[in-house]
């Protein structure tokens, strides 16, 4: 089980990376769309829609991680009180299972819209980039975020000393 | 309007819960809208149409143009801080200020303000001065309450002065111009300063002892200091001002949509981190790793937000507010002051993102239909939500010192924030009675140049 863990852990560096490449290349990109622009005259024309794809990939990328890496923003003005009637554990359990759980809905509903733009044979203005590519990754990305948050779940229940160091 | 109060109270007790925001916000909003569609929880026809707000909003704003401010402002912070940049602008502000009585909490309020204008985020500010100010004003015998009270209420400026993550977010909410937004958050930014600056002032009236006066810097050292800085002051110039228009003359012809400004402040930021030798590959991978983190998560909680929203507009929450208003025929202010009450009253429980999300999309619509500036009614709330940062019980810059310094009790840190709360109180008014404190810069904007 710790293996499990640790495994996942060390995989989410991947998405990191990509998230973290998607980041620079936007920061790169804009500057020089700007730059381009007011000196030479001559933007970046497929700027705004590289700017959509790497938001997308940039945020749905770390979206596992934080999602079961107590990452999203929550409110803890309660922690104590569940501290001392002992029931932070099985509170983050039900926290963490409901939470993947309710995703299952939006995950299909994004999966149906991406198929659609692929159906339509939906593309982007300047690059022609396939739109439905996008969608898979939301998709993607959101599905192994539900799963990590049932699993991390689960090991709040049945393992909760796999996760004594949390991932920040 | 009854369903819309019942979903309100749902997720405010799923949030007390625990349970993150975005699904809090999410899960409720989707089945209120189902509700209100399909008049069952679960008709199909409900879920149908809720599902499919639910899918497009994702879809949406994951890939909102607009959005891309967020992490290009938040790396441009982060980036920033890289270079050392606290210690360097408490330097300056402690070369300048140092000499008064009282002067290097005077020191930190304004090296925050300073921190702010790069940093988009309080507790970010109030985290990173406290470690910068906190050994420097012990050293120099002042009083615990005041040197905690100014780290605390200087790092509430962080979200009113741009760039500042809160104004992108209730700019994307409520449709309203970012870089109008940002250009409004300056006057009272800078009063903030100015008030909390006179807070300073009147602590060390009431009790000498509590803040002596530092050394005095001759203009040599001042100007020294100010070399190591006017890097970043540039950038920060840059940017706002190409925010504002100010560079929109020929040749140049620059105006920055917050997009563009955010990544010109990005880029600069890294470009100076770059030359001082303070990145290293992996400094690189952790600063960029932060800021994805960071959005992601600002990302999840609008999505949550925006699906609560349309439930709450689809409930007509906020047209019932609008007909009891004018049924009982209340003057537009009391209806402001009320609103204002509501927010100290919230903030003394809530975080300032949250307690955003959950009130602008009903109190908007009714602030904008009595007649009242968009723009305007953004930089209240972000006062108002400095506030409740500073509030107790749960003033959460309070509780950062607290994290930070560790042997000060929180109880002594809020009794020093009381006159820079009430200075806060002092600003707030002024600007709810005085809007053309928040409205002039904005207003000229796009006037020049054209």
């Amino acid at each position: 089980m710790q293996n499990l863990v640790t495994l996942a852990r060390r995989a989410s560096f991947f998405p990191t990376l990509l998230a973290c490449v998607a980041l620079f290349i936007l920061m790169v990109m804009t500057f020089f769309d700007v730059i381009l622009r007011s000196v030479f005259n001559s933007p970046i024309e497929a700027a705004t829609e590289l700017t959509r794809i790497l938001m997308a990939i940039l945020v749905f990328s770390v979206l596992p991680m934080i999602s079961a890496g107590k990452g999203q923003i929550a409110v803890d003005l309660t922690d104590g009180l569940f501290a001392r009637l002992r029931l932070s554990r099985i509170r983050d359990a039900l926290v963490y299972l409901a939470s993947g759980i309710m995703l299952i809905w939006p995950i299909k509903r994004v999966w149906i819209l991406s198929e659609r733009a692929r159906d339509y044979g939906d593309v982007t203005e300047y690059l022609s980039i396939p739109v439905f590519y996008v969608g898979w990754f939301i998709t993607l990305f959101t599905a192994i975020a539900a799963v990590a948050m049932v699993v991390t779940g689960l090991l709040y229940v049945f393992a909760p000393h796999t996760l004594t160091e949390q991932p920040r | 309007m009854t369903v819309a109060l019942i979903g309100f109270a749902l997720v405010l007790l799923l949030v007390l819960l625990r349970l993150p925001i975005v699904f809090a916000m999410g899960l409720v909003g989707t089945f209120g809208f189902a509700y209100e569609r399909g008049g069952d929880i679960f008709s199909e026809r409900g879920l149908k149409a809720a599902m499919s707000m639910v899918g497009r909003q994702i879809m949406d704003t994951a890939q909102d143009y607009g959005l891309s401010v967020v992490p290009l402002f938040i790396l441009m912070g982060l980036f920033v801080n890289k270079g050392g940049l606290a210690r360097e602008l408490y330097a300056v502000s402690n070369a300048f200020l140092g000499h008064f009585r009282g002067g290097i909490a005077m020191a930190t309020v304004a090296a925050c303000g300073g921190f702010s204008a790069i940093c988009g985020s309080s507790l970010a500010t109030a985290a990173t001065m406290s470690k910068v100010a906190m050994p420097e004003m012990r050293r120099y015998g002042y009083s615990d309450e005041l040197s905690t009270a100014s780290i605390a209420a200087g790092g509430t400026l962080g979200i009113l002065i741009p760039p500042s993550v809160i104004l992108v977010i209730y700019g994307l909410l409520t449709e309203t111009s970012i870089g109008k937004l940002f250009v409004a958050g300056i006057l009272p930014g800078a009063m903030g300063i100015l008030f909390y600056l006179f807070a300073v002032r009147w602590t060390v009236w009431r009790k000498p002892t509590s803040g002596p006066a530092g050394e005095r810097h001759g203009w040599g050292e001042r100007l020294k200091a100010l070399r190591s800085v006017w890097a970043v002051l540039l950038l920060f110039f840059l940017v706002i001002g190409g925010l504002y228009g100010a560079f929109d003359f020929h040749p140049l012809n620059l105006t920055f949509s917050p997009t563009e400004a955010a990544g010109m402040g990005a880029m600069g930021a890294f470009l100076i981190a770059l030359s001082r030798g303070g990145l290293t590959f992996k400094s690189t991978f952790e600063v960029l790793k932060e800021t994805t983190h960071t959005a992601a998560a600002l990302f999840s909680v609008l999505i949550g937000a925006q699906i609560f929203s349309n439930f709450i507009n689809l409930a007509g929450l906020p047209e019932a507010l609008i007909a009891m208003v004018t049924a009982y025929d209340v003057a537009p202010f009391v209806v402001i002051l009320m609103i204002l009450g509501i927010y100290i009253i919230l903030g003394c429980v809530f975080e300032s993102l949250s307690m955003l999300l959950l009130t602008v999309p009903i109190f908007f619509p009714l602030v904008t239909s009595l007649g009242y500036d968009p723009i305007w009614f953004g930089i209240v709330v972000v006062v108002v939500t400095e506030i409740s940062l500073i509030t107790p019980p749960v003033g959460l810059n309070v509780f950062i010192l607290k994290g930070v310094v560790g042997d000060v009790s929180t109880g002594t840190i809020f009794k020093g924030v009381t006159p820079f709360w009430v200075a806060d109180i002092f600003r707030l008014a002024l600007i709810v009675l005085v809007p053309w404190l928040v409205l002039v810069l904005p207003e000229q904007m796009g006037a020049m140049g054209h």
